[in-house]
């Protein structure tokens, strides 16, 4: 059994990170103004507005996207706010409704009547224009195979101009969509929860006012769950966060050294 | 013969979605709301096409014996599925589901996180202040890495400002032009595809 | 513990051991969640799509104009015989000419109009005084376009402009890599999470 180097690197994250995550500690991080901006906008809202939340990602993203949703829909959930799941990605459909089940039982809350969860439909584009035209037509059933308009909490809802915002919970671009698509089209108010990849993105909307805000990665969801007072993923992975940045910056400085010694030595 | 009528339907339908955006009239609407449900139905049947042509090439591969195995994996994975969502469903604690939940997601979520280990180690192999443009993406990479980390504050008070101040103004302003010129650019394109000018879509040569 | 939790470890350390190299267990693994991962999408699609907004209103409630997409989709299938291949590109057409006609005000509005006057209007919006973050971000604008402009070649003022540009494009490059280091970090601290507080059991 031969070790490269990168080999080494890769044991040296592995142990680095294992004995972190046995530490029991926590670390405490100071909340961002676009996190605060977003648990602002859900505590503003009147009880009982209506949010649709887009569960927008694959299972390849859950590890880190699962505790910014999570934290976003319990704000949602105890504010008293309805919310109408759905999913714009296939992988998404069942991780939504199972956060949104789940959550819903720790509050209390009923299927129908405070929240319903819509399932998927494919197309992202398409699928977003046509419920700015009308939720009904595109989604003539829940996920659960119930008529739309037999659910008490749909029956007055027909398009966007009948929710308070969209929250995307997202692991690539499709926010992207429901600005350029959703927003600029009919009005939508965009909020969303991201990758911390995704976050550079979304800057330039951000600043431009076409989107309202952003919760981002796993640094966003522990500084949503200090503001919620409840602890998730976010908070609990703080530490071996940290220490991973720290370990590859410490890679970096000890490559650059190695780099520069070695052109000293050849005299470059 | 087939490659003008798909250029003429890909003109009629580019200008009549280019021209229901401007217009709140039922008629209008009525239409977009059809025209994006074709747009759904045909979607899904690529995906269907797919299907088949995994299926196809699975078989092709299967005549290496040294593949065999991972091709009959691959495709009792696909078949599977199926043929539990025909037995017992598709909603949420039925068996399809429970092979979504535990054999997709956390594979699918292990694939991903391989990525941490190749970044720690390109980190350290391709990192390098080799020029004054590299020195920059290093200076922005370390300035971010450290404010997002716990040092970040003790490094500093300014630290994590800094890092915002970086992000929300030299950065963000690089990432808006990229957008402007994405934008201009799709623009151009779908421009030429309406007016029949780009035909690379439609396959082998340009006339 | 759950057979659920067993499985799912299980598959999740034969995808790690790639970190060691390519190997069987890992292929094996590999092709396991390409099928399935098909499967799944195959499923969802076929009954949120297929089965309810084409199936259902046109067989049970005989949405007859629905027979327009359907076949439209079926052409997609002539793709796999060489003589009815070309009857794909009518479907195709659809999709490429609709996607066109909506993106055109879109990108225009959306992404070109709305973005260019974000980085205007800071500016004239001041209180008299200008903005050094306003003008950061407009000279970054400015700069980083004319690295993109290759209808003439970069010399003189261009050149120098266009060479700006790049040294923002390193700041966006060198911001995005520090937070996909974060990003990539964190979908692994999950992943540890769940292989040593469920499968493993070592943190209760």
């Amino acid at each position: 059994m031969k070790l490269e180097t990168r080999h080494w690197t890769f044991l040296g994250l592995f142990v680095v990170i294992t004995i972190v995550m046995l530490l029991p500690i926590r670390l405490s991080v100071p909340v961002s103004e676009q996190t605060q901006k977003m648990y602002d906008f859900i505590e503003s809202l009147p009880p009982n507005s209506i949010l649709l939340i887009s569960f927008d990602h694959e299972a390849s993203a859950l590890p880190e996207i699962r505790p910014v949703g999570l934290a976003i829909v319990r704000h949602a959930f105890a504010k008293g706010h309805r919310l109408i799941g759905l999913s714009l990605f296939a992988e998404g459909t069942v991780i939504g409704y199972r956060m949104m089940q789940n959550v819903a039982a720790e509050y209390g809350r009923e299927y129908g009547k405070d929240y319903v969860y819509l399932g998927f439909k494919p197309q992202y584009i398409a699928a977003i224009l046509s419920m700015g035209e009308s939720i009904p037509r595109t989604f003539p059933e829940d996920y659960m195979g119930r008529p739309y308009e037999e659910l008490e909490l749909l029956r007055g809802v027909h398009n966007y101009d009948d929710v308070a915002a969209v929250i995307s919970i997202a692991d690539g671009s499709l926010t992207t969509h429901w600005m350029e698509y959703g927003a600029a089209r009919y009005n939508l108010t965009v909020l969303a929860g991201v990758t911390a990849a995704m976050v550079t993105t979304y800057d330039p909307y951000i600043a431009s006012g076409q989107m309202y805000t952003l919760v981002g990665g796993l640094r966003g969801a522990a500084e949503y769950e200090s503001l919620i007072g409840r602890e998730g993923g976010g908070s609990r992975g703080m530490l071996a966060q940290s220490t991973a940045h720290i370990y590859v910056l410490l890679l970096i400085v000890l490559g650059n050294v190695i780099y520069f010694l070695t052109r000293r030595k050849r005299g470059l | 013969m087939d490659r003008k009528l798909a250029l003429g339907i890909c003109f009629i339908f580019g200008v009549i979605m280019f021209a229901q955006y401007f217009s709140q009239h039922p008629m209008a609407r009525a239409v977009n709301q059809a025209v994006l449900e074709y747009w759904q139905i045909i979607f899904a049947f690529t995906l269907l096409v797919g299907v088949a042509s995994f299926m196809k090439s699975s078989f092709r591969k299967m005549r290496k014996p040294s593949d065999r195995p991972y091709q009959i994996l691959g495709l009792l994975g696909l078949i599977s599925m199926p043929v539990l969502a025909l037995v017992w469903g598709i909603k949420a604690g039925t068996p399809f589901m429970w092979m979504f939940e535990n054999v997709q997601a956390p594979m699918q979520a292990t694939v991903f996180s391989l990525l941490a280990f190749f970044v720690a180690s390109a980190s350290f192999r391709g990192f390098r202040a080799r020029s004054l443009q590299a020195a920059i993406l290093l200076g922005a990479a370390s300035i971010i890495l450290l404010s997002r980390s716990s040092l970040g504050g003790i490094v500093s008070d300014y630290l994590p400002p800094v890092a915002e101040w970086i992000r929300n103004n030299p950065s963000m302003a690089a990432r808006r032009a990229i957008l402007i010129g994405i934008g201009l650019g799709s623009l151009t394109t779908s421009l030429r595809v309406i007016l029949g000018i780009e035909r690379t879509w439609l396959g082998g040569s340009q006339r | 513990m759950d057979i659920g939790t067993i499985v799912a470890g299980i598959l999740t350390l034969c995808i790690l051991s790639f970190l060691y190299r390519d190997n069987p267990i890992y292929k094996m693994a590999e092709t396991l969640l390409i099928g399935v991962s098909i499967g799944y999408t195959l499923v969802i699609v076929w009954s949120t799509t297929l089965v309810d907004i084409l199936f259902e209103p046109l067989f049970s409630e005989s949405k007859l104009a629905l027979i327009i997409p359907f076949v439209l989709g079926l052409l997609m299938f002539s793709r796999f015989h060489r003589r009815t291949a070309s009857l794909s590109k009518i479907p195709i057409a659809v999709l490429i000419g609709s996607g066109a006609g909506v993106a055109i005000p879109v990108m225009l509005e959306a992404r070109t109009l709305k973005q260019m006057s974000a980085t205007v209007m800071p500016l004239i919006s001041g209180s008299g005084w200008p903005d050094i973050s306003a003008l950061v971000v407009m000279v970054g604008v400015v700069c980083t376009l004319t690295y993109f402009y290759f209808s003439r070649e970069h010399k003189g003022v261009l050149g120098k402009s266009a060479r700006l540009g790049t040294y923002f494009l390193m700041i966006f490059f060198g911001t995005t890599f520090g937070f996909t280091v974060m990003s990539r970090m964190s979908t692994f601290i999950g992943r540890m999470e769940f292989l040593l507080t469920d499968f493993l059991r070592i943190i209760k």
